[in-house]
């Protein structure tokens, strides 16, 4: 697979990264080149392998359900670019 | 200021009352002000860290002391979040983003009565090897070349920790490694690097790059302060599910660097031709110098080696795009405006973000897509497995793996390859610890024709960080490293 314009385009949705016309070029280059470079996995046999997804040999400890006062509606809006009463404030979906 | 000041040597200042906190703080403050030029800090906390200076004198005259080492000032990477004090992860998406909570980590430090100086510049989010990709530039190598007055990077993506411990603009520092970022750099600025093992250190309130690699870890001048900050840093911390429930150890007071009857292996894939000539002497020196010290050298065969760096450039992508999901412009950070919902998300990422970090996301998002998921992310970690398996076969061989640290020294900020996958190739000798969960440790060895530092690596398997420092130690004490930049930022 290469990454031409139209994929780009469609990766960019995605992703939620809008690309522009005259970044298209050098990106479609940079990312066919990784590509390209990630490639070289396929010539490794790994039919009898399992996948490692954490390096970490440790079982998820389950927490205590227990009330705690912290992140209160005040201190997660505090960083909010538009806020109004307790929401975050965001362009109209429905219309 | 003396170059010799160590975190263990400037607590021994502060107990006999031969430097006061805040007198220490401000030399520092002073050095930051007179290296900006270096462009190690994003954020300078000037007059914070001045108050906290004052308060931990005066616990000091109460005996009330948090630590031996309360009052000592340090640099944090602009990675951790810090409560009240700006955390950018070098992004423009996160340049106005004032947290209002702490990590654990530096909630760490602080129980111990360290001061912040500020936050250190590195790689936007942490991803880049050479400090350029910071929003806020690059930062400078504090090391020239003898042979051109060209500036050099500092490494990446812990540039700034590194660089600023390196040009005394602090003692240590904090930095982060997902696939080299804090050893790295310490190579190529003549410090020490320690990447702890993946759980030995809390993650909680560290902005995240690819959650099952990121581990925090020091930057600092000598093996001794980098076992004393990790005795400070490290820990189970219940709000991160991923730390280790293992005890930690007292790695300062166990420091041991004997090394009688230890096994030391020398990886057969790490050799290159393409390895400068110094770097393979200093290699080769240190193996005899381990042997001299009684060690046993050992031939080991690591044979997965050349797949890590195809397959951490698909995990850590993947991991990568699932995390900066987040910067939407809804929540925190910036919003440029739209015409709708979705043309605000994208717009704002697409402003936010810079040319590395929106590679990596395209990437990962790729990596994960339907009809892509099991060739290219499930096939990526299993070839993790092959290579965890190699270190698992290999430690039962030997105790310690040495392999110098990076591929090269420190080059000119101007020669960076346009290509990214030819920058990736920096972290050839890293990022296979990462994948594994190991611990490693990069140390100064010596100075190559171009009096640029060369910086060896070791690697032990999973929490034997105590043997790590331990080896590192032996190698400290007999070829006691101690070349210092000339500091052309003064003139």
């Amino acid at each position: 697979m290469e990454f031409d314009k139209k994929s780009l385009l469609k990766l960019g949705k995605l992703a939620r990264i809008s690309i522009s016309d005259d970044k298209l070029n050098n990106l479609s280059k940079d990312l066919n080149s990784i590509l390209e470079f990630v490639d070289q996995l396929k010539e490794i046999k790994t039919d009898q392998v399992d996948p490692t997804s954490n390096s970490l040999n440790q079982k998820l400890e389950v927490r205590d359900d227990k009330v705690d006062t912290k992140n209160s509606a005040e201190d997660i809006l505090e960083n909010a670019p538009e806020k109004e009463m307790d929401f975050f404030v965001v362009p109209k979906v429905i219309e | 200021m003396k170059d010799s000041y160590t975190l263990k040597s400037l607590a021994v200042l502060l107990e006999n009352n031969k430097i006061s906190s805040k007198e220490l703080t401000s030399e520092y403050l002073k050095n930051i002000e007179n290296g900006k030029e270096l462009n190690c800090y994003n954020t300078i906390s000037q007059e914070k860290a001045l108050i906290d200076a004052e308060k931990s004198d005066e616990r000091r005259k109460s005996q009330n002391l948090r630590s031996k080492y309360d009052g000592i000032p340090i640099g944090i990477k602009d990675l951790f979040c810090t409560k009240g004090v700006t955390t950018t992860a070098s992004s423009k998406i996160l340049s106005n983003f004032v947290p209002n909570y702490e990590s654990t980590v530096t909630q760490n430090c602080d129980d111990a009565g360290l001061i912040s100086l500020g936050k250190l510049n590195c790689d936007e989010f942490a991803m880049g090897s050479t400090n350029k990709t910071s929003f806020f530039g690059s930062v400078k190598n504090p090391w020239k070349s003898v042979n051109s007055d060209n500036e050099l990077v500092p490494g990446g993506s812990s540039g700034g920790s590194a660089a600023a411990v390196s040009g005394d603009l602090c003692v240590a520092s904090l930095g982060t490694d997902t696939g080299g970022s804090i050893r790295q750099p310490a190579s190529f600025t003549g410090t020490v690097g320690l990447k702890p093992s993946y759980g030995r250190v809390s993650r909680w309130g560290i902005v995240a790059f690819a959650s099952s690699l990121d581990q925090a870890g020091p930057i600092t001048k000598t093996v001794e302060d980098a076992a004393i900050l990790l005795d400070i840093i490290s820990g189970h911390d219940e709000k991160d599910s991923t730390s280790s429930v293992n005890p930690k150890e007292n790695y300062y007071e166990n420091l041991n660097s004997d090394i009688k009857g230890m096994k030391i292996g020398i990886p057969k894939e790490f050799r290159s031709d393409k390895l400068p000539a110094s770097t393979q002497k200093s290699w080769d020196e240190c193996a005899n110098l381990l042997k001299t010290n009684g060690a046993e050298i050992v031939d080991i065969s690591l044979p997965h080696t050349m797949s890590a760096l195809p397959a951490y450039y698909i995990i850590a992508p993947a991991e990568a795009s699932s995390n900066l999901a987040r910067y939407d412009g809804v929540r925190y950070g910036l919003r440029v405006k739209g015409n709708d919902l979705i043309d605000m998300y994208e717009k704002t990422r697409s402003e936010g973000f810079g040319d590395e970090v929106k590679r990596r996301i395209l990437i990962g998002t790729y990596v994960l897509s339907s009809g892509y998921y099991d060739a290219y992310y499930i096939k990526a970690q299993k070839i993790r497995s092959l290579i965890k398996s190699d270190y698992v076969e290999a430690f039962k061989k030997v105790d310690a793996i040495l392999t110098p640290s990076t591929p090269s020294t420190a080059f000119e900020i101007a020669n960076e390859p346009s290509d990214p996958v030819q920058n990736y190739l920096n972290d050839i000798f890293t990022v296979p610890v990462n994948l594994a969960g190991l611990p490693g440790i990069s140390i100064p060895y010596a100075n190559d024709e171009n009096n640029l530092p060369i910086g060896l690596q070791l690697i032990t398997n999973s929490f034997e960080e105590q043997k790590l420092l331990n080896v590192a130690k032996n190698i400290e004490e007999t070829i006691n490293y101690s070349e210092t930049p000339e500091k052309w930022w003064l003139k």
